[in-house]
């Protein structure tokens, strides 16, 4: 198997809005997404991240750039390779008025499933009890469900959640992380985008980061957070005034958070505390603080202008 | 191929509005067969009584007057402006014979042709509403992104829904014609006139039934691709309600030499092996007045047949190139 599940190079998509005007969705975004581990695919809304997934999908044409899939290029290849891809784009949507068995039984039918397959994934779902209800009746949870069984039926290697948890509640939104970190942990690729930093970050192995259609940060979590701000220690000392102005001197960047003062830019903490003695001013407190996603993110993300 | 034809053939008889369609050209159906039984019903004692006193009185008045109204007639004619009528066209007063009084019975054979015809139309319509709905229905659901994520060879995904749309009517069609056939067979057998059903009649009537089965074929294939390009059962239907207004109707009727260029002529002289359609031809006689008459022409059946393949080649072409290229949202 090759080591990329994903990768795009200068992938790019203009759309014509009704009155003619182009907005340029994604341009020039090069992702790689390793294979196995759940991928994180993070970006605001309206950064592109539906419309890449729908162009690796081949539902909307790329105007420019390259794509592969397991080393395929699509969507020209793409049908060699979509018996291995499950995806939900957006929200899940099947034909409202059949049921959730029905629905999938059209789609094992399709793919050359066999129709016990059907149940199977009815019941890893939790869904076999509501399997013979109308789809139009079911919850969001449900629906979510349901689409994650209909993924399940081909028995994929790749598996694509576009914003999975919109509009669950909590107890859906753990259902749904659950199963993207166990799939991920049976050595499957979990490609999930969403804007929620939170429920990307304690899933995710590895993240891409986009804003206007571009890749802004990649790797693992620890290499983006550790990348995407300079190291900061929170530290307490007696004389805030002083201590700032030596710590400045010495070019760092101080600032006051209540009873302390957090230093960024310093390589070492011991830095800190060297130059704070030298001084005869002592620490009474000092503790890193470990960047989260979110303000990498953030910080990201509004030097993009977004 | 084959496969995803069959779970389209799955999907479009396990749909509600299928259901509703069929129970609907049922109930047209027999419908259609009690007003022939009305039809074929024979006069009571009362109104045969009553037949033949109208009759008796018209003999009567025909033998007192013929004569003086044909030679009133002829007088009439000499003063005719040219270019006058046929004397023997202008004054005919034929003997009034008793068939002509009351209901003829009626003849299979005669009555058969316009109910196959009239069948066509319902069929090809129910038809166009239905595979419209089970392509725009997809669409608007959005049912279509996730289909494709299983089978992204939009080529085979579109011939797959078409040819479903297709086949999935040709029984159907089959067995309300043939309903339709035989059930007025019968009524007719037991109240009109079978006598002159022969088997060149039988085999008329078999070809007429073919070509409506696959005019409903088709009309469910084209009532798909609409479905496609406008995404939504209620605009298919607009549309096709739009076109038999504003071009049968509006369009015929003031530019009559388009007749030959409209879909229902064609789906007419196709279904019927040749279809009549009248244009008015006006000219100035000699005596410089303008004269205006209705001329019968005919609209051959291999005219109907090419322009109905090419008419739904071209559309199916169509509807592919669009679905090949459009972006799923």
């Amino acid at each position: 198997m090759s080591d990329v599940a994903i990768s795009t190079r200068g992938l790019r998509k203009t759309y014509r809005t009704r009155r003619g005007r182009k907005v340029v969705a994604v341009q020039g975004l090069d992702l790689e997404v390793p294979a196995g581990g759940v991928h994180g695919f993070l970006g605001p809304n309206g950064s592109g991240k539906t419309t890449s997934i729908r162009m690796l999908l081949g539902l909307v044409r790329a105007d420019a750039g390259t794509m592969t899939v397991f080393g395929r290029p699509v969507p020209a290849q793409l049908p060699d390779v979509v018996g291995r891809i499950g995806a939900i784009v957006e929200s899940p949507k099947f034909f409202p008025a059949f049921t959730g068995e029905k629905n999938l039984e059209l789609l094992a039918e399709a793919i050359g499933a066999p129709r016990a397959r059907v149940g199977e994934v009815l019941e890893q779902t939790s869904l076999g009890e509501r399997g013979r209800d109308r789809f139009r009746s079911y919850s969001l949870g449900m629906k979510q469900r349901l689409a994650i069984a209909a993924t399940l039926l081909k028995e994929p290697d790749l598996l694509i959640f576009d914003e999975p948890t919109n509009g669950l509640d909590p107890a859906g939104i753990r259902e749904i992380r659950e199963t993207m970190r166990g799939l991920g942990e049976q050595g499957k690729t979990v490609l999930v985008s969403s804007h929620i930093l939170a429920e990307v970050e304690q899933v995710a192995d590895t993240v891409s980061i986009i804003g206007h259609g571009r890749l802004l940060a990649s790797g693992t979590v620890a290499e983006v957070i550790g990348g995407g701000t300079a190291p900061t220690v929170k530290v307490a000392v007696g004389d805030h005034e002083a201590a700032t102005r030596i710590l400045v001197a010495a070019g760092l960047t101080v600032r006051a958070d209540g009873k302390y003062l957090l230093v960024e830019g310093a390589p070492d903490p011991a830095d800190v505390t060297r130059r704070l003695a030298h001084q005869e001013l002592y620490v009474s407190e000092l503790a890193p603080v470990r960047a989260d996603l979110e303000s990498v993110f953030l910080e990201l993300t509004e030097g993009e202008g977004l | 191929m084959v496969r995803l034809t069959k779970v389209e053939l799955r999907r479009l008889m396990a749909r509600r509005l299928t259901a509703v369609g069929l129970a609907g050209l049922f109930l047209i159906t027999i419908l259609l067969l009690v007003a022939t039984w009305f039809d074929a019903r024979p006069l009571s004692a009362v109104e045969q009584q009553q037949a033949q006193q109208q009759y008796e009185m018209a003999h009567k008045d025909w033998g007192e007057h013929a004569q003086e109204m044909r030679t009133q007639c002829e007088a009439d004619w000499k003063t005719q402006p040219d270019p006058k009528p046929k004397l023997e066209e202008m004054c005919v007063y034929s003997e009034p014979k008793p068939e002509d009084f009351g209901k003829p019975p009626t003849v299979f054979a005669q009555i058969m042709p316009e109910l196959l015809q009239g069948s066509s139309y319902f069929l090809a319509f129910a038809a166009f509403l239905i595979g419209a709905s089970f392509l725009g229905a997809e669409f608007s659901s959005g049912a279509i992104g996730n289909w494709l994520t299983f089978e992204p060879r939009r080529l085979r995904v579109y011939g797959s829904k078409l040819l479903a749309a297709a086949t999935g009517f040709v029984p159907i069609a089959a067995v309300v014609l043939a309903v339709i056939l035989f059930g007025t067979f019968l009524i007719v057998d037991k109240l009109g006139d079978t006598a002159s059903t022969t088997g060149k009649v039988w085999g008329d009537l078999s070809a007429i039934g073919g070509r409506a089965v696959l005019t409903t074929a088709l009309a469910a294939a084209l009532g798909s691709v609409v479905g496609l390009l406008l995404r939504h059962t209620a605009a298919a239907i607009g549309v096709v309600m739009a076109y038999l207004v504003l071009a049968e109707g509006v369009f015929a009727a003031f530019l009559e030499k388009a007749q030959p260029w409209l879909v229902k002529l064609n789906f007419d002289a196709f279904v019927r092996h040749g279809a009549q359609y009248s244009v008015t031809e006006c000219k100035t006689g000699s005596d410089g007045s303008y004269i205006c008459d209705y001329v019968q022409k005919t609209l051959s059946f291999e005219h109907g047949a090419w322009y109905l393949a090419i008419f739904t080649v071209v559309v199916v072409l169509l509807g592919g190139w669009v679905f090949h290229r459009r972006d799923v949202n």
